[in-house]
């Protein structure tokens, strides 16, 4: 479970980035998160939808404990992510859609490594890469460098890293941005797999067709507000719009 | 400590599979810079053999005037003396290279030599031309010529020569073979093992710190239940490594250069040899251990804050340079090692390199150049860690 308590993260802005933002700007802080709360529970996949720049990779940042928040409060797996980052991180796999891998690794001394790192004992790490590898048919390239293999290959072993230890909580940042549609076949599958697992789920992305084909609750966040949070379901429901697509930017514009 | 060792295991890994790494690493101080010593040293021995052996074209105008010394002159076998060029045309043609030299005796010569008045000589020759070997295998004539001339004189006045001389100058050089080489050729060594211990740690602290912000590995590596400070430590160990590494690589290249070099007398060779002996290269490890600790920190916190390899590669390299200058500065005669400079990051560790060498260190000042340079190394590594901690830094452009 993860519980975001009126979070707010505000950033210092450079000099350099108060010029690209333009003579508007004004003052030396900016608010990338405002004031946001929301519930993503076991067993559901909690979508974070919002256009660039809205604030969804800071949110799942500072779930991740990456970032630390200006003001709120955020509990994973009932954790304090500020109190007790390392607990938190031992109960969450992350994948980004720009996550990287190690290309002079090979996808057997990736994952390890990360077993290492999660403190797995070597009976736990050998059956679950048994089983992950079966699951994603990383066998076949398991020796071979990372830099070697196809993209396809190279995400299946970041989604293997992700999920070697078998976390509680998953967190998805824009997972298929940049992916081709046989490899976002491959990351839909597991996002579906982690809630049959009881998992909690919590992705982002500003892909319509992935929000209406994996989302039970969803969240859409502008300019650092959320400007709807509630069960999927019920954001159908109250649709002025034919297509999600079009209630989203209904919505983005109207706030 | 575990997770510590994990990371740091992994980063060797990463590391030693990097050709760039390697080859700034091992390749390059190991065979390329031997290769170039060898090269450099046999090439200049062979162009210096070549200009002694070389036959010089002289002019002589000698308007019948120094017989003794145009019948010297003659009798050389490395000389052809051409007679009936103009005194006046001398300077052009040594500048368009038709002759090497040029010798004019003045027309009162004899007379003035007679009357025991100098005679004047002239010599025309360019000193930029093969290590000034033409004057000095001219000025050997002459001065032979010279000598003759007083000789002749001491007899003829029945005059002992060594009244000339009234102090016999007897020199005892007490300095060792060894301090010697420490003293001069001993700061080149601390200066291509400085240069290395950077240039080797260069290279992994781009590519373990903003190498991994660029791949998107950092990421999700602080995603894993390791505090940021058990990250940092298992990069900056292997970055030490690697420049620690690269140094001891570098000295072992020169080794194996000076063994290589066919004329070195065997005397030297010798001190060579002394100055690796286990003491020396203990010293002279333990000082490089904290400046590697030092580079590796300044390396790392530019990497860190660069947003991808290019531009911690443009941050980093026109520093080199920063390093390279103490290094030189310490080769400089009458550079020594004093309170001063012996708190001065880089010229601190090239000066007491010499000292070591040449086995002349004060335990004090070597004291004093081991607390600052662990003060600096501490420091630098504090600063490094907080810099790490910083959400500014680490997200820069990601």
């Amino acid at each position: 479970m993860i519980v975001v308590d009126r979070i707010t993260k505000t950033f210092s802005v450079s000099r350099q980035q108060r010029r690209e933002m333009g003579p508007d700007f004004k003052g030396s802080r900016i608010d990338a998160v405002r004031e946001i709360s929301f519930t993503c529970r076991p067993g559901r996949i909690f979508t974070l939808l919002g256009p660039n720049g809205a604030g969804k990779t800071t949110m799942l940042r500072m779930i991740a404990t990456m970032l630390k928040p200006t003001g709120g409060k955020i509990s994973v797996a009932g954790f304090d992510t500020v109190d007790q980052p390392v607990e938190v991180r031992k109960r969450i796999g992350f994948l980004t859609g720009s996550t990287g891998l190690y290309d002079r690794l090979t996808p057997d001394e990736m994952i390890k490594y990360y077993a290492d790192l999660y403190g797995m004992d070597a009976q736990t790490y050998g059956r679950r890469k048994e089983e992950i590898y079966g699951l994603l048919g990383i066998n076949e390239f398991a020796g071979r460098r990372i830099g070697k293999l196809s993209s396809g290959m190279k995400q299946k072993v970041s989604l293997a890293r992700t999920i070697i230890h078998n976390p509680d909580v998953v967190v998805f940042d824009e997972p298929t941005s940049a992916l081709d549609v046989v490899t976002s076949r491959a990351i839909i599958q597991l996002i579906k797999r982690c809630r049959e697992e009881n998992k909690t789920v919590i992705f982002s992305t500003h892909r319509m067709g992935e929000v209406s084909l994996l989302s039970d609750d969803l969240a859409v966040i502008h300019r650092g507000k959320l400007i709807f949070n509630g069960a999927y379901a019920e954001f159908e429901k109250q649709m002025q719009t034919r297509s999600v697509e079009d209630e989203f930017v209904r919505l983005v514009e109207a706030d | 400590m575990n997770r510590f060792a994990t990371i740091f295991r992994k980063e060797v890994t990463d590391t030693i599979r990097d050709r760039r790494t390697l080859f700034m690493m091992i390749v390059f101080p190991l065979l390329l810079v031997p290769a170039l010593m060898i090269v450099v040293t046999n090439m200049q021995m062979s162009s210096m053999k070549k200009a002694e052996e070389k036959v010089l074209r002289v002019a002589l105008v000698s308007h019948a005037n120094a017989p003794g010394l145009v019948a010297a002159l003659k009798a050389r076998t490395d000389l052809r003396i051409a007679e009936g060029i103009p005194a006046d045309s001398m300077e052009a043609m040594i500048a368009c290279d038709s002759i090497d030299a040029g010798v004019v005796v003045a027309g009162d010569f004899d007379d003035a030599v007679a009357g025991m008045k100098s005679g004047t000589i002239t010599l025309f020759y360019k000193s930029s031309d093969d290590f000034d070997m033409v004057k000095r295998r001219l000025s050997g004539v002459l001065n032979s010529y010279e000598k003759q001339i007083v000789a002749g004189r001491f007899a003829k006045l029945n005059i002992d020569a060594g009244i000339v001389n009234p102090v016999t100058l007897e020199e005892h050089d007490v300095a060792s073979m060894k301090e010697k080489i420490g003293k001069t050729v001993g700061g080149m060594i601390p200066y291509l093992f400085v240069l290395f211990c950077f240039m080797g740690a260069m290279y992994p602290a781009i590519d373990l710190a903003a190498g991994e912000k660029e791949r998107g590995t950092m990421e999700t590596l602080l995603t894993a239940p390791v505090s940021r400070i058990q990250i940092l430590l298992g990069k900056f160990a292997v970055v030490v490594l690697t420049g620690l590494l690269s140094a001891a690589v570098s000295i072992l290249g020169i080794f194996l250069a000076v063994r290589q070099l066919s004329k070195i007398p065997p005397e030297v060779l010798s001190a060579v040899m002394t100055i690796l002996d286990v003491k020396t290269v203990f010293l002279v490890l333990s000082l490089l251990l904290p400046l590697a600790v030092f580079f590796a920190a300044f390396l790392l916190s530019m990497s860190i804050y660069a947003k991808s390899y290019k531009e911690a590669q443009s941050m980093i390299s026109p520093l080199t340079i920063v390093v390279i200058l103490p290094a030189i500065i310490g080769m400089f005669p009458g550079i020594a090692l004093d309170e001063v400079t012996a708190v001065i990051p880089v010229l601190n560790v090239v000066l007491a390199t010499k000292e070591i060498i040449a086995g002349t260190i004060k335990t004090w000042l070597l004291l004093e150049v081991y607390a600052s340079l662990l003060v600096l190394a501490g420091l630098s590594l504090f600063g490094c860690s907080r810099w790490f901690q910083r959400e500014e830094t680490i997200f820069r452009g990601v």
